[in-house]
C-alpha cells in the first residue's frame, strides 16, 4: 500500500491535482452464504489526473475485479469510491453506463468489439451512445491516427488480431474520455503487435491528456508507467512510482 | 446516482441507427420469428381475406342474390288479389313457385295409373327443386345456359335443367322428361342460376320451368307443399326494410317470410360468417402457437447476442438503451415476417376461392380487403409482443461484467415484462371479442385453448420433472437422451405445448369428423326411414300404404297430416307477444324464424313424452289446443294454458297451450314442435307426408318407379342420397378446419426446429464427447433418434388423450352422438404428425454427425 496517495474523502492529491480516481476500504464480495467469495477485501487508491497507473498481480489476485469496479462495470460491495468527480457508490448499473460515456474508455484483452459492425461503426458507437453528432467523423479521424484508415469499412472477421485491437483502442480514446482502462491489452497478441498497440496506446493517450490504468503482467511495460500497484489476495500489496 | 446524470439516453432514431447496423439483412438469428409470424398472420390474412371478400360478395350482390329488392314468400297458397295489388304498388314483380317435386325420364307414360306390377315403369326418376319463373324473372342478374345463351323463363313445355338434374335422369339436351305427369322437354343446361344462394339448402339439383307449368301438372292443389314466391323491384328508391315493416303491419296473418336485398341468403351469410369466425380462431391458436416459436427464437437471439448487449454496456448504453435498439431489430423482424404473411395471406386467396366456386359466391381473381389484413397484421404484432417482451426486457439486466467473467448470475424476473405480457394478452382477447359476431362463442373458444394450453405447459413441466426422477438408463445413450429431456436450458416445455397443441387439434378434428360421419353412415341410416314422401293425397292414403306393401310387404310404412304455418304470436292471452315485434329472436327459439312444419294428433306422438300438462282425448272437439315442444316453450318462457297464434294460408288460428312435450330428435322420424288437436286445423286443405321403412338389403329402385308413376303429385326424398350431401358438406368443413389446424403443426415444427438451433452448440459439445469417447456415427444419430422417439412417444400419449377426450366431450356431451371415431383414420392423421416431427428432429440434428471431434473441440 502507499500511505502517500491515501487521503480519506480527497479529490484532490497531495500536490491538489485533481483525482481522477478516490477509493476508500473498497470491498467486492460475490455470493451468498456459504458461497461468498471476498474478491477485493479493502482497497485504498486514488489516481491523479493524467496519471498512468500500472495494476499487476497474479491470476485471480482481484486486478480485473478492482478495474471491474474502478471502471463502474461493476459495483462494491463497500466502501467509497469516486470516479471523474462522481461517486459511484451511489449510483445503480444504467446510471454508471451513463457515466461511463464519453468520459471512460475501456480496453479488453480479447477486444470486443461488436462483429456485426464495421471498424468505423463499432469507433462511433459509444460516442452516439453519448449522443455525439460528429460521432462518424470523429470514428474515422481516430481510426487514421491509429493507422486504419483504410480499414473503416471492414468487419472485426475482415481483421487481424492487431487491426482488431487497433480499433478496440481508438474506440475508447475517440470519445476523448477523462480516464482508460485497459485489461491485458497486448494479452491476445503476438510479442511485435503487442508492442505496436502500446506505442500507440501511450501515444493516444499522450495527445488526448487522459489517465490510464492498465492491467498487465509485463514488467517491461509496467515500467513505462508513472506508478505500479501489485495486487495480491484482493488488497493492494505494493504501491510505488516506477520511475 | 448525481445530480449531473440525468439520462438522455438514446433517441429512437439514434437507437435505430444502431440496431440497423446489428440487424443481418437476412435476419440471421431472427428467422424462427420470421417464419412462425409468416404462417400465423398468413394463416389469418388468407381467412379474413376469403371470408370479408365472400361477406362482400353477399352483401354487394343482394339484389342479384334474392333476385329483387324484396322477396315475399308464403307457403301452400297464392297471394290474394289484394295481397298482390299491394306488392305491385312497391314495383314490378316477378311471381313464381318453388317445390319438391318428382322427374322421370323417358316419355310421358300411359300407365300412370296402371296398378302395382310395375310394368311400363322406365327411365331413372329423380327428386329435384322445381322452380316455376314468370316472364320477367330474373328481375336482376342473368340466367346463362351452357351453351352460352342468356336466357328468362324457358317456353310452355321446356325446361332448364342443372346438369345435376341431366344426369341423375340421364338425359342429353333435346330429350324428353316428365314431372307430375307433364312431359317437359331439356331445352338447356343451367350454368349460372343468379338466384341460386338465396334458395337455401335443396333436396334435389334445380329444374326452371314456366310459371303455369306447376299448376298445370296438378302440383298446387290445396294441401300441397309448394312455396309462392313474388320478387319485387323498387320503382324508385325505398328502404326495403321500412317496405317490408309496413307490409307485416298490413298482413299481419298472412304468414309472409320476407327477404331484403340486404339479407339476401341469410343462411349462406351466417354459415360464411361462422365458419370464417371458428377458422380465425384456429388461425389465432395456431398464431398463439407460433408464439412460443417466437419467444424462443428471440430467446436465443439475444442470448446469441450476450457478448455484444454487454459491450455496448460496457460502451455507456443504458438498459433503456438496450431494449430499444433490441426492440426495435425484433420489431423489424415480425413486421417483414408478418408483412409477408399478409402477402402470402393475400396471394392465395385465389386458390382457395377457386377451391369453392360453384359453392359460395366468391370472386376468382386476387381480393384486397384492408381490414382482414390489418386484423391479421394485428394480431401477429400483438403476438409478437407478448411472447417477445419477456426475454427482451431480460436482456437488458444483461450485466456489462459478462464479457469480464464467465460468471453466470440468475437475472430477477421483471415486471415490466408482465406489464407487456398481461397488456398483449388484454388486446388480443379484446381484438377478438370486438371483431367477434358471436362474442361468447369467441370467449369460449378462447378459454377453451387457454385452458388446454395452460394444460400442455404443466404436462411439460410435469414431463421434464418427471424425467429428472425417472431412474437412469444403463445404456449411455439412453441415459443422455433421457437427459436431454430435463438438462438446464431443454425445450422439452416448451414443445410437449406447441407439438403437443397441434397435434391434439388433429387427433381432435379427426376424431370429431370421423364421429360424426361414422354417425351419419351408421346410426342415422339404422334409425331414420329409408325415404320421405311430402305430398300424399289425404284420400289416397290406404293406396298408398297398399302400393308400399305390395311391393315391399315388410316395409313400414307411417303417415301424418302436413301443413305448413308461421308462429305469429304467443304467451297469455291477454299480453300476446307478437314475433314481428321482437327486436331478436331469443336464443334456442328458431320455430319462430320463419314458416314450419305442422300438424295434428289424436294421440302422443311415438317416442315423446308429456313433461306439462295434459294429453286431449281422441274425440276432443272443445276450445282448439296445442301441444309445444318443451325446449322451444322454455326459450320462449310459454306456458300451459298460454296461447299460440299460427298463421296457415293466410288466416291467423289461435290455439291454447294444452301440454309440454319432449321430442326425442334422435329418433329421425317426424318431428313437430307443434302438434294440435285435430279440430284446431284439420279443415286447412292439407296433404299427408310419409316415412317409408324397408326392411334390410331391400331393392328400392322399382319402388321409386312405382310412387312416382301412381303419384305423380308426390316427391320423394331418398334419405341416402341427403346423407351424401351432408357428408360432402362436414367433409369441405373438415378439410378447411384441418388445413386451418395444420398452421398449428406447422408452427410447432418451427418451434421444433428453432429449439433444436438454440442447442445446437450444447449438442454438438455433447456429440464431439461421446465420438471422443469412441461412439460412432451411427450411435450418435440413435441417441438423437432415442431422444426425438422418447419426445414422440410422449407427444403421441399427450395428444392422443387430450385430442380424443375433448372430442369425446363434444360428440357424447355436446352433440349427444355416439362415440363412434374411425381409430385407423385418427391415429393415421396422429402418426403422419410424429413422422413429420421425427423427420424435422432428425434433420435438424444432420450436422451434428457431420462435426469433426478435433476441429469442434478447437472451436468449443
Amino acid at each position: 500500500m502507499a500511505p502517500a496517495l491515501c487521503h480519506l474523502g480527497a479529490v484532490t492529491s497531495p500536490n491538489n491535482s485533481p483525482l481522477a480516481i478516490s477509493a476508500r476500504n473498497l470491498t467486492l464480495t460475490l455470493g451468498d452464504g456459504d458461497a461468498a467469495v471476498e474478491i477485493l477485501r479493502g482497497i485504498d487508491l486514488d489516481v491523479a489526473d493524467g496519471e498512468v497507473l500500472a495494476l499487476l498481480g497474479p491470476s485471480g489476485s482481484g486486478k480485473s475485479s478492482l478495474m471491474a469496479v474502478l471502471s463502474g462495470l461493476e459495483r462494491a460491495t463497500g466502501g467509497s469510491l469516486t470516479v471523474a468527480g462522481e461517486d459511484f457508490m451511489a449510483m445503480d448499473e444504467d446510471a454508471l453506463a451513463r457515466a461511463r460515456r464519453g468520459k471512460i474508455g475501456i480496453v479488453l484483452q480479447a477486444f470486443h468489439l461488436l462483429p456485426t459492425m464495421t471498424a468505423a461503426e463499432n469507433v462511433a458507437t459509444p460516442m452516439e451512445l453519448a449522443g455525439d453528432k460528429d460521432a462518424g467523423a470523429r470514428a474515422e479521424a481516430e481510426l487514421e491516427a491509429v493507422g486504419l484508415g483504410h480499414r473503416l469499412t471492414h468487419y472485426p472477421t475482415q481483421l487481424s488480431g492487431g487491426e482488431q485491437q487497433r480499433v478496440a483502442l481508438a474506440r475508447a480514446i475517440a470519445p476523448r474520455p477523462r480516464l482508460i482502462f485497459a485489461d491485458e491489452p497486448t494479452g491476445n497478441l503476438d510479442v511485435a503487435t503487442g508492442h505496436d498497440i502500446i506505442e500507440l496506446m501511450f501515444a493516444r493517450r499522450a495527445e488526448a491528456g487522459a489517465t490510464l490504468v492498465i492491467i498487465t503482467h509485463d514488467p517491461e511495460l509496467a515500467a513505462r508507467c508513472d506508478r505500479i500497484v501489485t495486487i495480491a489476495d484482493g488488497l493492494i500489496a505494493t504501491d510505488s512510482a516506477a520511475r | 446516482m448525481s445530480a449531473g446524470n440525468v439520462d438522455t439516453g438514446l433517441s429512437w432514431g439514434a437507437a435505430w441507427r444502431i440496431a440497423k447496423r446489428d440487424l443481418n439483412a437476412r435476419f440471421k438469428g431472427l428467422r424462427l420469428l420470421l417464419v412462425c409470424l409468416f404462417l400465423g398472420t398468413g394463416a389469418l390474412a388468407a381467412i379474413g381475406t376469403l371470408t370479408a371478400a365472400i361477406e362482400s360478395e353477399l352483401g354487394n350482390r343482394g339484389q342479384e342474390l334474392l333476385g329483387g329488392d324484396l322477396e315475399v314468400e308464403v307457403w301452400q297458397r297464392d297471394l290474394t288479389p289484394e295481397e298482390r295489388a299491394a306488392l305491385g304498388e312497391i314495383g314490378e314483380i316477378s311471381a313464381g313457385t318453388r317445390l319438391q317435386a318428382m322427374a322421370v325420364s323417358g316419355a310421358v307414360s300411359e300407365t300412370v295409373s296402371e296398378t302395382v306390377s310395375g310394368a311400363g315403369a322406365a327411365g331413372n326418376a329423380a327428386p329435384v327443386e322445381l322452380k316455376a319463373v314468370d316472364t320477367a324473372w330474373p328481375l336482376y342478374g342473368t340466367l346463362t345456359l351452357k351453351d352460352g345463351r342468356r336466357v328468362g323463363a324457358p317456353d310452355r313445355g321446356e325446361a332448364w335443367l342443372a346438369q345435376g338434374a341431366l344426369d341423375g335422369l340421364d338425359l342429353a339436351v333435346g330429350d324428353t322428361f316428365t314431372i307430375g305427369g307433364t312431359q317437359l322437354i331439356a331445352a338447356g343446361v343451367i350454368d349460372n342460376e343468379p338466384d341460386r344462394l338465396s334458395e337455401g339448402f335443396q333436396l334435389g339439383p334445380t329444374i326452371i320451368v314456366a310459371e303455369d307449368m306447376p299448376g298445370a301438372a296438378g302440383l298446387l292443389a290445396p294441401g300441397a307443399m309448394y312455396q309462392s314466391k313474388y320478387r319485387i323491384a323498387f320503382a324508385g328508391g325505398r328502404d326495403p326494410d321500412a317496405v317490408k315493416e309496413n307490409l307485416q303491419k298490413r298482413f299481419p296473418n298472412a304468414g309472409f317470410d320476407y327477404r331484403t336485398r340486404d339479407n339476401a341468403s341469410p343462411g349462406a351469410d351466417r354459415f360464411v360468417s361462422r365458419m370464417g369466425e371458428f377458422l380465425t380462431l384456429v388461425g389465432l391458436a395456431a398464431l398463439v402457437i407460433a408464439g412460443i416459436g417466437i419467444g424462443g427464437g428471440v430467446s436465443s437471439y439475444l442470448e446469441a447476442r450476450r457478448a455484444s448487449i454487454a459491450t455496448l454496456k460496457v460502451l455507456g448504453a443504458s438498459s433503456r438503451d438496450i431494449t430499444r435498439i433490441y426492440a426495435l431489430q425484433i420489431g423489424a423482424a415480425a413486421l417483414v415476417g408478418s408483412l409477408l404473411g399478409l402477402i402470402a395471406g393475400f396471394a392465395v386467396t385465389p386458390l382457395l376461392a377457386a377451391a369453392l366456386q360453384g359453392l359460395l359466391p366468391v370472386n376468382g381473381g386476387f381480393v384486397f380487403e384492408p381490414a382482414a389484413l390489418l386484423i391479421a397484421a394485428a394480431y401477429g404484432l400483438l403476438v409478437a409482443v407478448v411472447f417477445a417482451a419477456t426475454p427482451l426486457v431480460r436482456a437488458r439486466k444483461f450485466p456489462a461484467m459478462a464479457l469480464m467473467r464467465a460468471r453466470i448470475v440468475p437475472l430477477s424476473r421483471d415486471g415490466r415484462a408482465l406489464a407487456w405480457v398481461g397488456g398483449g394478452m388484454a388486446a388480443i382477447v379484446a381484438l377478438a371479442l370486438v371483431t367477434a359476431r358471436q362474442p361468447l362463442l369467441s370467449a369460449g373458444f378462447l378459454g377453451g385453448a387457454a385452458v388446454t394450453l395452460g394444460l400442455l405447459a404443466l404436462l411439460g413441466w410435469g414431463i421434464r420433472k418427471l424425467a429428472a426422477i425417472a431412474p437412469r438408463p444403463a445404456n449411455p445413450l439412453w441415459r443422455n437422451a433421457l437427459a436431454n429431456l430435463h438438462r438446464p436450458g431443454a425445450a422439452t416445455g416448451a414443445l410437449v405445448t406447441a407439438l403437443g397443441f397441434g397435434l391434439s387439434a388433429f387427433v381432435l378434428l379427426a376424431a370429431i369428423q370421423s364421429s360424426i360421419d361414422g354417425n351419419i353412415e351408421r346410426r342415422v341410416p339404422m334409425e331414420a326411414p329409408d325415404y320421405f314422401v311430402l305430398d300424399v293425397p289425404r284420400d289416397r292414403a290406404e293406396a298408398f300404404e297398399q302400393l308400399v306393401l305390395a311391393d315391399q310387404p315388410d316395409a313400414t310404412v307411417r303417415t301424418v297430416p302436413s301443413l305448413r304455418g308461421a308462429i305469429l304470436a304467443y304467451g297469455p292471452k291477454d299480453a300476446l307477444i307478437r314475433v314481428t315485434d321482437l327486436e331478436e329472436i331469443p336464443d334456442g327459439a328458431w320455430p319462430l324464424r320463419g314458416e314450419r312444419g305442422l300438424t295434428y294428433a289424436d294421440k302422443l306422438p311415438a317416442g315423446n313424452s308429456l313433461t306439462a300438462g295434459q294429453w286431449w282425448e281422441p274425440s276432443y272437439d272443445g276450445e282448439p289446443l296445442v301441444s309445444v315442444d318443451q325446449e322451444f316453450a322454455e326459450a320462449i318462457d310459454l306456458q300451459p294454458g298460454d296461447y299460440i297464434t299460427i298463421g296457415l294460408l293466410g288466416v291467423g288460428r289461435t290455439a291454447k297451450v294444452a301440454n309440454l312435450r319432449r321430442i326425442d330428435w334422435e329418433s329421425m322420424g317426424f318431428n313437430y314442435v307443434l302438434v294440435f288437436s285435430s279440430n284446431a286445423i284439420r279443415d286447412a286443405p292439407h296433404n299427408l307426408a310419409a316415412t317409408i321403412e324397408l326392411a334390410d338389403g331391400a331393392d328400392t329402385g322399382p319402388l321409386l318407379r312405382l310412387l312416382v308413376k301412381n303419384f305423380p303429385s308426390s316427391s320423394v326424398i331418398e334419405i341416402g342420397q341427403v346423407l351424401a350431401e351432408a357428408r360432402v358438406i362436414l367433409s369441405q368443413v373438415g378439410t378447411a378446419t384441418f388445413a386451418a389446424a395444420s398452421v398449428a403443426v406447422l408452427a410447432g415444427l418451427a418451434v421444433l426446429i428453432g429449439a433444436i438451433a438454440a442447442a445446437r452448440a450444447v449438442r454438438t459439445y455433447d456429440t464431439v464427447v461421446f465420438r471422443v469417447l469412441g461412439a460412432s456415427r451411427r450411435q450418435v444419430l440413435l441417441m438423437q433418434l432415442a431422444e426425438y422417439g422418447l419426445l414422440a412417444i410422449i407427444l403421441a400419449v399427450v395428444a392422443l388423450g387430450l385430442g380424443t377426450g375433448l372430442a369425446w366431450l363434444v360428440i357424447v356431451q355436446l352433440f349427444e352422438f355416439d362415440w363412434l371415431p374411425d381409430w385407423a383414420e385418427v391415429l393415421g392423421v396422429l402418426g403422419a404428425g410424429l413422422l413429420f416431427v421425427l423427420a424435422f428432429a432428425l434433420a435438424g440434428s444432420l450436422p451434428l454427425m457431420r462435426a469433426k471431434p478435433a476441429q469442434a473441440l478447437r472451436a468449443l
